[in-house]
């Protein structure tokens, strides 16, 4: 029997990925904007469940992060691979120094499915710096369901008491 | 006895002491705004910061935005803010009212041994007015931060207070150790934070989520 659109669990994968976000208790995103990440930060800010906070620059980003889960919120991280290339003091001596569990989504631009040449440097480096950070992280698997990785990821920030990154693909986000 | 020129961070902390309202939080950046505050008025709802110079004031931001009934009080200094100017901007568009910030204007990076600031004399008030905080003014003296802190219980949005102190070089030796996670787990326990509800092979959430 062949499934419909609506059956399938990857229908359409940004939406899948903020119901996921909605489901596990995310009341809070921050957020520094991105090409792709914009049109889920535009969803996420026009759902009534969540605030969206709009941040000038990743560190920052990390560190409200940080006070809306020490306030006890859930909170998401949304940035592009070069902003956590530049957060990297906030990321170890506030978010993992105070072990705070946060789960970021991460745009993996300049990965080699991005068509955007300007972004390969930021690609080739974003893996090899975020290890030298000792910050967890994985690319989401375009062949799975874009749901249970996100609860992976924010399982694994909760269970690690640590920032957790999951490097988000075009098709993930982009609506 | 030697008149400094301006009040020292003690003056104005003693104040703060004084006058602190209930519920109250209080997020202080590192070195002696950190160590001074525990030796000075140790709680649970403090958080202090041992280092990531210049976030104080965001995370303070996330932690009103969190706890929007309760007021949160953050200690930077100006050194810091140099650091992350554009939290300012950040929270001018945000402008939580339960947000108070003190900043301390010693004109110097005390914590590093007193060198100069880029621009010492910035009159960071007028900068947090044109970052949209409405509400920001210079102090010269603790007792008018006490007559602000007892007059903020009812605002309609976040307030900018600099303090103009001498700087204080010699560190504070804190009472009490500032070990961050201790401090993380007492602060969440005493606000009453939804604790994490592990479940077997993955899932967990927040209590009452």
């Amino acid at each position: 029997m062949t499934k419909t659109g609506a059956e399938r669990p990857d229908a359409h994968r940004p939406s899948e990925m903020l119901a996921t976000l909605k489901r596990l208790g995310f009341r809070a995103v921050v957020s520094v904007p991105d090409g792709w990440l914009g049109e889920l930060l535009v969803r996420i800010e026009q759902e009534p469940t969540m605030q969206l906070v709009r941040a000038t620059h990743e560190e920052e980003a990390l560190a409200i992060a940080c006070g809306i889960r020490l306030g006890g919120v859930r909170t998401a991280l949304l940035v592009q691979n070069a902003g956590v290339l530049s957060m990297g003091a906030g990321m170890v001596s506030l978010a993992q120094r105070y072990q705070f569990p946060l789960l970021m989504l991460v745009s993996y631009r300049g990965a080699p499915e991005d068509p955007v040449f300007y972004h390969i440097p930021k690609g080739r480096a974003t893996e090899p710096v975020f290890t030298g950070l000792g910050l967890a992280h994985t690319r989401s698997d375009r062949y799975r369901p874009i749901g249970p990785q996100v609860e992976q990821a924010a399982t694994y920030a909760e269970e690690g008491s640590c920032p957790f990154a999951l490097l988000v693909s075009r098709e993930d986000v982009q609506w | 006895m030697v008149k400094t020129a301006h009040p020292t961070r003690a003056d104005y902390y003693k104040a703060l002491a004084a006058t602190l309202p209930p519920e109250a939080l209080v997020v202080t950046c590192l070195g002696n705004a950190s160590y001074l505050w525990a030796a000075l008025h140790h709680a649970p709802e403090n958080f202090y910061f041992e280092d990531a110079m210049g976030l104080a004031l965001p995370l303070a931001l996330g932690l009103a935005v969190a706890q929007p009934k309760r007021p949160v009080i953050a200690v930077e200094g100006d050194g810091a803010l140099l650091m992350h100017m554009g939290a300012l901007v950040t929270i001018g568009a945000v402008n939580p009212p339960n947000l108070t910030m003190l900043l301390i204007q010693n004109g110097v990076h005390a914590a590093s041994g007193g060198q100069a600031l880029t621009n010492a004399g910035l009159d960071l008030a007028a900068l947090a007015r044109a970052s949209g905080i409405a509400r920001a003014e210079n102090l010269a003296k603790p007792e008018a931060l006490g007559a602000k802190m007892r007059a903020s219980s009812k605002r309609d949005g976040a307030e900018f207070l600099v303090l103009a102190t001498e700087p204080d070089i010699e560190v504070v030796h804190p009472p009490v150790a500032l070990d961050p996670i201790m401090t993380k787990q007492r602060f969440m326990a005493a606000i009453g934070a939804p604790r994490y509800i592990p479940t077997l092979f993955g899932g967990g959430k927040l209590e009452g989520m």
